[in-house]
Protein backbone atom coordinates (compact mmCIF):
# COMPACT_ATOMS: atom_id res chain seq x y z
CA UNK A 1 0.00 0.00 0.00
CA UNK A 2 1.12 3.43 -0.66
CA UNK A 3 0.56 5.68 2.19
CA UNK A 4 -0.09 9.46 0.65
CA UNK A 5 2.75 11.41 2.23
CA UNK A 6 1.59 14.45 0.77
CA UNK A 7 -1.84 15.86 1.05
CA UNK A 8 -3.36 16.45 -2.57
CA UNK A 9 -5.91 19.12 -2.27
CA UNK A 10 -7.89 21.41 -4.40
CA UNK A 11 -5.06 23.86 -5.22
CA UNK A 12 -3.12 21.08 -6.28
CA UNK A 13 -5.42 20.03 -8.47
CA UNK A 14 -6.03 23.13 -10.23
CA UNK A 15 -1.96 23.52 -10.86
CA UNK A 16 -2.53 19.89 -12.45
CA UNK A 17 -5.38 20.90 -14.40
CA UNK A 18 -3.56 24.35 -16.01
CA UNK A 19 -0.69 22.46 -17.02
CA UNK A 20 -2.79 20.24 -18.81
CA UNK A 21 -4.54 23.30 -20.47
CA UNK A 22 -1.67 24.75 -21.74
CA UNK A 23 0.13 21.53 -22.90
CA UNK A 24 -3.34 21.07 -25.04
CA UNK A 25 -2.75 24.97 -26.35
CA UNK A 26 0.56 24.40 -27.03
CA UNK A 27 -0.17 21.45 -29.29
CA UNK A 28 -3.29 23.09 -30.94
CA UNK A 29 -0.99 26.06 -32.38
CA UNK A 30 1.55 23.13 -33.10
CA UNK A 31 -1.26 21.26 -34.98
CA UNK A 32 -2.65 24.79 -37.00
CA UNK A 33 0.71 26.42 -37.95
CA UNK A 34 3.25 23.35 -38.80
CA UNK A 35 3.46 22.73 -42.28
CA UNK A 36 5.44 19.42 -42.28
CA UNK A 37 2.87 16.24 -42.07
CA UNK A 38 4.92 14.63 -39.21
CA UNK A 39 5.28 17.81 -36.78
CA UNK A 40 1.24 17.86 -37.38
CA UNK A 41 0.99 14.52 -36.23
CA UNK A 42 3.67 15.11 -33.53
CA UNK A 43 1.42 18.12 -32.29
CA UNK A 44 -1.57 16.14 -31.60
CA UNK A 45 0.89 13.40 -29.27
CA UNK A 46 0.89 16.90 -27.33
CA UNK A 47 -2.27 17.14 -26.84
CA UNK A 48 -2.92 13.63 -26.38
CA UNK A 49 -0.42 14.32 -23.19
CA UNK A 50 -2.33 17.61 -22.33
CA UNK A 51 -5.42 15.35 -21.59
CA UNK A 52 -3.83 12.46 -20.01
CA UNK A 53 -2.16 14.72 -17.34
CA UNK A 54 -5.70 15.60 -16.52
CA UNK A 55 -7.20 12.56 -16.44
CA UNK A 56 -4.32 11.00 -13.86
CA UNK A 57 -4.40 14.19 -11.69
CA UNK A 58 -8.73 13.92 -11.34
CA UNK A 59 -8.04 10.18 -10.97
CA UNK A 60 -5.62 10.92 -8.13
CA UNK A 61 -7.98 14.00 -6.93
CA UNK A 62 -11.02 11.38 -6.72
CA UNK A 63 -9.37 8.62 -5.54
CA UNK A 64 -10.84 6.63 -8.18
CA UNK A 65 -9.44 4.27 -11.20
CA UNK A 66 -11.56 5.34 -13.80
CA UNK A 67 -9.18 8.23 -14.98
CA UNK A 68 -6.12 5.79 -15.35
CA UNK A 69 -8.16 3.38 -17.25
CA UNK A 70 -9.50 6.10 -19.99
CA UNK A 71 -5.76 6.95 -19.76
CA UNK A 72 -4.67 3.30 -21.20
CA UNK A 73 -7.35 3.64 -23.97
CA UNK A 74 -5.98 6.91 -24.95
CA UNK A 75 -2.57 5.25 -25.01
CA UNK A 76 -3.83 2.50 -27.72
CA UNK A 77 -5.67 4.96 -29.64
CA UNK A 78 -2.33 7.38 -29.41
CA UNK A 79 -0.67 4.36 -30.53
CA UNK A 80 -2.98 3.16 -33.57
CA UNK A 81 -3.46 6.54 -34.89
CA UNK A 82 0.61 7.05 -34.97
CA UNK A 83 0.96 3.89 -36.60
CA UNK A 84 -1.88 4.55 -39.43
CA UNK A 85 -1.14 8.21 -39.45
CA UNK A 86 2.62 7.88 -40.52
CA UNK A 87 1.63 4.88 -42.85
CA UNK A 88 -0.11 7.45 -44.75
CA UNK A 89 2.46 10.01 -44.37
CA UNK A 90 5.11 7.56 -46.33
CA UNK A 91 2.50 6.70 -48.83
CA UNK A 92 1.95 10.35 -49.60
CA UNK A 93 5.56 11.07 -49.57
CA UNK A 94 6.44 8.85 -52.19
CA UNK A 95 3.98 10.26 -54.42
CA UNK A 96 4.85 13.94 -54.01
CA UNK A 97 8.35 13.75 -52.50
CA UNK A 98 7.20 16.60 -50.00
CA UNK A 99 5.83 16.53 -46.74
CA UNK A 100 4.35 20.16 -47.00
CA UNK A 101 0.86 20.12 -46.29
CA UNK A 102 0.47 22.66 -48.62
CA UNK A 103 1.68 20.57 -51.84
CA UNK A 104 -1.95 18.38 -51.24
CA UNK A 105 -4.60 21.17 -51.41
CA UNK A 106 -5.78 20.07 -54.06
CA UNK A 107 -7.72 17.88 -52.26
CA UNK A 108 -10.14 20.04 -51.00
CA UNK A 109 -11.99 20.23 -54.23
CA UNK B 1 -11.71 37.79 -15.02
CA UNK B 2 -9.20 38.53 -13.18
CA UNK B 3 -6.30 40.83 -14.82
CA UNK B 4 -3.63 38.54 -13.47
CA UNK B 5 -4.37 35.31 -15.52
CA UNK B 6 -5.13 38.24 -18.72
CA UNK B 7 -2.07 39.03 -18.41
CA UNK B 8 -0.14 35.66 -18.09
CA UNK B 9 -2.28 33.93 -20.83
CA UNK B 10 -1.52 37.22 -23.24
CA UNK B 11 2.01 37.04 -22.29
CA UNK B 12 2.54 33.79 -22.96
CA UNK B 13 0.56 33.98 -26.84
CA UNK B 14 3.15 37.08 -27.53
CA UNK B 15 5.83 34.44 -26.55
CA UNK B 16 4.71 31.73 -28.71
CA UNK B 17 3.93 33.78 -31.81
CA UNK B 18 7.54 35.05 -31.75
CA UNK B 19 9.00 31.25 -31.01
CA UNK B 20 7.13 30.14 -34.13
CA UNK B 21 9.59 29.30 -36.64
CA UNK B 22 10.57 32.41 -38.36
CA UNK B 23 14.43 31.53 -39.21
CA UNK B 24 16.17 34.79 -36.73
CA UNK B 25 17.54 33.52 -33.76
CA UNK B 26 16.80 37.13 -31.62
CA UNK B 27 13.11 36.69 -32.15
CA UNK B 28 13.10 33.25 -30.65
CA UNK B 29 15.23 34.53 -27.31
CA UNK B 30 12.69 37.23 -26.90
CA UNK B 31 10.10 34.78 -27.14
CA UNK B 32 11.88 33.03 -24.45
CA UNK B 33 12.23 35.95 -21.92
CA UNK B 34 8.38 36.58 -22.69
CA UNK B 35 7.65 33.39 -21.90
CA UNK B 36 9.29 32.93 -18.44
CA UNK B 37 7.85 36.17 -17.78
CA UNK B 38 4.20 34.77 -18.72
CA UNK B 39 5.18 31.69 -16.60
CA UNK B 40 6.64 33.70 -13.97
CA UNK B 41 3.02 35.69 -13.89
CA UNK B 42 1.10 32.38 -13.82
CA UNK B 43 2.97 30.69 -11.16
CA UNK B 44 2.76 34.16 -8.92
CA UNK B 45 -1.37 34.11 -9.53
CA UNK B 46 -1.82 30.60 -8.60
CA UNK B 47 0.49 30.60 -5.11
CA UNK B 48 -2.21 34.21 -4.53
CA UNK B 49 -5.53 32.29 -5.79
CA UNK B 50 -4.09 29.30 -3.35
CA UNK B 51 -3.50 31.23 -0.39
CA UNK B 52 -6.71 33.50 -1.60
CA UNK B 53 -8.96 30.54 -1.48
CA UNK B 54 -7.56 27.85 0.91
CA UNK B 55 -5.96 29.35 3.41
CA UNK B 56 -5.74 26.40 5.66
CA UNK B 57 -4.84 24.07 3.41
CA UNK B 58 -1.58 21.83 4.09
CA UNK B 59 -0.71 21.12 0.17
CA UNK B 60 -0.19 24.61 -0.78
CA UNK B 61 3.66 24.19 0.26
CA UNK B 62 6.35 25.30 -3.15
CA UNK B 63 6.36 21.41 -4.43
CA UNK B 64 8.82 21.76 -6.16
CA UNK B 65 8.98 18.21 -7.98
CA UNK B 66 5.75 19.59 -9.73
CA UNK B 67 7.43 23.29 -10.74
CA UNK B 68 10.61 21.45 -12.25
CA UNK B 69 8.38 18.88 -14.11
CA UNK B 70 5.71 21.13 -15.38
CA UNK B 71 8.31 23.71 -16.68
CA UNK B 72 10.19 21.18 -18.58
CA UNK B 73 7.45 19.72 -19.88
CA UNK B 74 5.97 23.25 -21.04
CA UNK B 75 9.30 24.37 -22.09
CA UNK B 76 9.99 20.76 -24.14
CA UNK B 77 6.50 21.33 -25.59
CA UNK B 78 7.13 24.63 -27.02
CA UNK B 79 10.64 23.30 -28.21
CA UNK B 80 8.48 20.61 -30.38
CA UNK B 81 6.43 23.29 -31.50
CA UNK B 82 8.82 25.73 -32.18
CA UNK B 83 12.41 23.56 -33.44
CA UNK B 84 12.44 23.93 -37.51
CA UNK B 85 13.89 20.57 -37.78
CA UNK B 86 12.10 17.55 -37.13
CA UNK B 87 14.40 15.40 -35.75
CA UNK B 88 15.34 18.45 -32.88
CA UNK B 89 11.67 18.36 -32.13
CA UNK B 90 10.90 14.73 -31.58
CA UNK B 91 14.14 14.45 -29.51
CA UNK B 92 12.42 17.26 -27.45
CA UNK B 93 9.38 15.07 -27.35
CA UNK B 94 11.04 12.41 -25.45
CA UNK B 95 11.60 14.77 -22.60
CA UNK B 96 8.23 16.23 -22.60
CA UNK B 97 7.05 12.47 -21.79
CA UNK B 98 10.00 11.62 -19.47
CA UNK B 99 8.85 15.18 -17.75
CA UNK B 100 5.33 13.74 -17.85
CA UNK B 101 5.98 10.58 -16.48
CA UNK B 102 7.93 12.01 -13.17
CA UNK B 103 4.33 14.55 -12.81
CA UNK B 104 2.52 10.95 -12.71
CA UNK B 105 5.14 9.83 -10.35
CA UNK B 106 3.87 12.73 -8.18
CA UNK B 107 0.11 11.54 -8.64
CA UNK B 108 1.20 8.04 -7.39
CA UNK B 109 0.02 6.62 -10.98
CA UNK B 110 3.36 4.70 -11.53
CA UNK B 111 2.10 2.33 -13.89
CA UNK B 112 0.93 4.78 -16.04
CA UNK B 113 4.39 6.56 -15.77
CA UNK B 114 6.05 3.37 -16.68
CA UNK B 115 3.69 2.54 -19.94
CA UNK B 116 3.87 6.19 -20.73
CA UNK B 117 7.70 5.88 -21.16
CA UNK B 118 7.74 2.82 -22.98
CA UNK B 119 4.77 3.13 -25.12
CA UNK B 120 5.64 6.97 -25.84
CA UNK B 121 9.06 7.47 -25.91
CA UNK B 122 9.68 3.39 -26.78
CA UNK B 123 7.02 2.75 -29.85
CA UNK B 124 5.56 5.63 -30.88
CA UNK B 125 8.67 8.30 -31.03
CA UNK B 126 10.73 5.40 -32.74
CA UNK B 127 8.07 5.33 -35.49
CA UNK B 128 8.49 9.08 -35.75
CA UNK B 129 11.88 8.98 -36.19
CA UNK B 130 12.03 6.56 -38.68
CA UNK B 131 9.37 8.24 -40.64
CA UNK B 132 11.35 11.08 -40.38
CA UNK B 133 14.80 9.58 -41.66
CA UNK B 134 12.75 7.61 -44.62
CA UNK B 135 10.72 10.72 -45.49
CA UNK B 136 13.36 13.48 -44.98
CA UNK B 137 13.99 15.50 -48.40
CA UNK B 138 17.73 15.30 -48.75
CA UNK B 139 19.43 13.69 -45.67
CA UNK B 140 19.36 14.15 -41.65
CA UNK B 141 22.19 16.39 -41.73
CA UNK B 142 20.75 18.41 -44.38
CA UNK B 143 19.65 22.06 -43.68
CA UNK B 144 15.40 22.52 -42.47
CA UNK B 145 13.15 22.57 -45.58
CA UNK B 146 11.67 25.78 -46.97
CA UNK B 147 8.18 24.38 -45.13
CA UNK B 148 9.64 23.62 -41.68
CA UNK B 149 11.51 27.16 -41.46
CA UNK B 150 8.80 28.92 -41.68
CA UNK B 151 5.27 28.08 -40.03
CA UNK B 152 2.10 28.79 -41.36
CA UNK B 153 0.32 32.40 -40.29
CA UNK B 154 0.67 31.34 -36.73
CA UNK B 155 -1.36 34.39 -35.68
CA UNK B 156 -4.69 33.49 -35.63
CA UNK B 157 -4.19 30.57 -34.99
CA UNK B 158 -2.63 31.31 -31.56
CA UNK B 159 -5.17 34.05 -31.19
CA UNK B 160 -7.90 31.03 -31.50
CA UNK B 161 -6.13 29.15 -29.10
CA UNK B 162 -4.69 31.00 -26.41
CA UNK B 163 -8.38 32.18 -25.95
CA UNK B 164 -9.46 28.80 -25.55
CA UNK B 165 -6.54 28.80 -22.83
CA UNK B 166 -7.97 31.89 -21.07
CA UNK B 167 -11.24 30.70 -20.79
CA UNK B 168 -10.53 27.48 -19.37
CA UNK B 169 -8.36 28.95 -16.66
CA UNK B 170 -11.25 31.20 -16.12
CA UNK B 171 -13.52 28.74 -15.22
CA UNK B 172 -10.99 27.01 -13.62
CA UNK B 173 -9.86 29.81 -11.55
CA UNK B 174 -12.65 32.58 -10.77
CA UNK B 175 -14.10 32.40 -7.29
CA UNK B 176 -17.31 33.50 -9.06
CA UNK B 177 -18.57 31.57 -11.93
CA UNK B 178 -20.29 28.02 -11.04
CA UNK B 179 -18.62 24.82 -11.52
CA UNK B 180 -15.06 26.25 -10.78
CA UNK B 181 -12.57 23.68 -9.29
CA UNK B 182 -13.51 25.60 -5.87
CA UNK B 183 -17.31 25.06 -6.28
CA UNK B 184 -16.89 21.89 -7.32
CA UNK B 185 -14.89 20.13 -4.71
CA UNK B 186 -16.45 21.18 -1.01
CA UNK B 187 -17.41 18.15 -0.83
CA UNK B 188 -16.60 15.24 1.61
CA UNK B 189 -15.04 12.64 -1.46
CA UNK B 190 -11.41 13.64 -1.41
CA UNK B 191 -11.31 12.08 2.21
CA UNK B 192 -14.29 10.01 2.47
CA UNK B 193 -11.32 7.12 1.04
CA UNK B 194 -8.70 7.21 3.72
CA UNK B 195 -4.89 8.16 3.73
CA UNK B 196 -4.38 4.47 1.11
CA UNK B 197 -4.78 4.72 -2.55
CA UNK B 198 -3.14 2.03 -4.09
CA UNK B 199 -3.17 3.18 -7.99
CA UNK B 200 -1.79 -0.15 -9.35
CA UNK B 201 -4.45 -2.42 -7.82
CA UNK B 202 -7.41 -0.03 -8.43
CA UNK B 203 -6.57 0.46 -12.36
CA UNK B 204 -6.52 -3.85 -12.97
CA UNK B 205 -9.57 -4.59 -10.96
CA UNK B 206 -10.99 -1.47 -12.58
CA UNK B 207 -9.88 -2.13 -16.16
CA UNK B 208 -11.11 -6.24 -16.09
CA UNK B 209 -14.26 -5.54 -13.84
CA UNK B 210 -15.90 -2.53 -15.37
CA UNK B 211 -13.76 -1.69 -18.51
CA UNK B 212 -13.49 -5.62 -19.48
CA UNK B 213 -15.65 -5.44 -23.06
CA UNK B 214 -14.14 -1.74 -23.93
CA UNK B 215 -10.63 -3.50 -23.22
CA UNK B 216 -10.86 -6.28 -25.64
CA UNK B 217 -12.29 -3.50 -28.21
CA UNK B 218 -9.06 -1.55 -27.67
CA UNK B 219 -7.07 -4.75 -28.75
CA UNK B 220 -9.64 -5.19 -31.55
CA UNK B 221 -8.62 -1.83 -33.07
CA UNK B 222 -4.53 -2.18 -32.37
CA UNK B 223 -5.11 -5.41 -34.28
CA UNK B 224 -7.24 -3.37 -37.22
CA UNK B 225 -4.66 -0.58 -37.26
CA UNK B 226 -1.74 -3.18 -37.73
CA UNK B 227 -3.76 -4.74 -40.56
CA UNK B 228 -4.28 -1.29 -42.25
CA UNK B 229 -0.73 -0.08 -41.81
CA UNK B 230 0.44 -3.02 -43.35
CA UNK B 231 -1.91 -2.37 -46.03
CA UNK B 232 -0.86 1.24 -46.73
CA UNK B 233 2.61 0.85 -46.38
CA UNK B 234 2.76 -2.32 -48.85
CA UNK B 235 0.38 -1.20 -51.62
CA UNK B 236 1.42 1.71 -53.58
CA UNK B 237 5.76 1.01 -52.76
CA UNK B 238 5.40 -0.85 -56.34
CA UNK B 239 3.72 1.16 -58.04
CA UNK B 240 5.52 4.27 -58.19
CA UNK B 241 9.09 2.79 -57.82
CA UNK B 242 9.59 -0.05 -60.13
CA UNK B 243 11.61 -2.51 -58.31
CA UNK B 244 15.56 -2.55 -58.73
CA UNK B 245 15.88 0.92 -59.40
CA UNK B 246 18.32 2.22 -56.70
CA UNK B 247 16.71 4.12 -54.55
CA UNK B 248 14.62 2.40 -52.96
CA UNK B 249 15.67 0.86 -49.54
CA UNK B 250 16.23 -3.07 -49.36
CA UNK B 251 15.16 -4.31 -45.91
Amino acid sequence: MNPVTTSFTDPVLARYLALGAVLFVIGLVGFMTRRNMIMIFLSTEIMFQGVAVNLIALSRYWHNADGQSFVIFLLTVAAAEASLALGLVVMLYRRRQTLNVDMWSDLQG
Amino acid sequence: MDYPLIIATAFGAIALYLMMPRGEAWLFKLGMLIGVLALGTGLSYLTHWATLHFPNHPGIGPGVFFYVFSLLAIGSAVGVVGHSKPIYSALYFVLMTLAISGLFVLLLAEFMAVVLIIIYAGAILVTYVFVIMLASPSGVAAAAVDYDRVSADPLIAILVSFLLLGTILEVLFSSSAPGTAAAVVGGAVTTAHGAHWNGLAALGQNLYSRYTIPLELAGVLMTISLVGAVVIARKNAPRTHTLGSGDMPTE
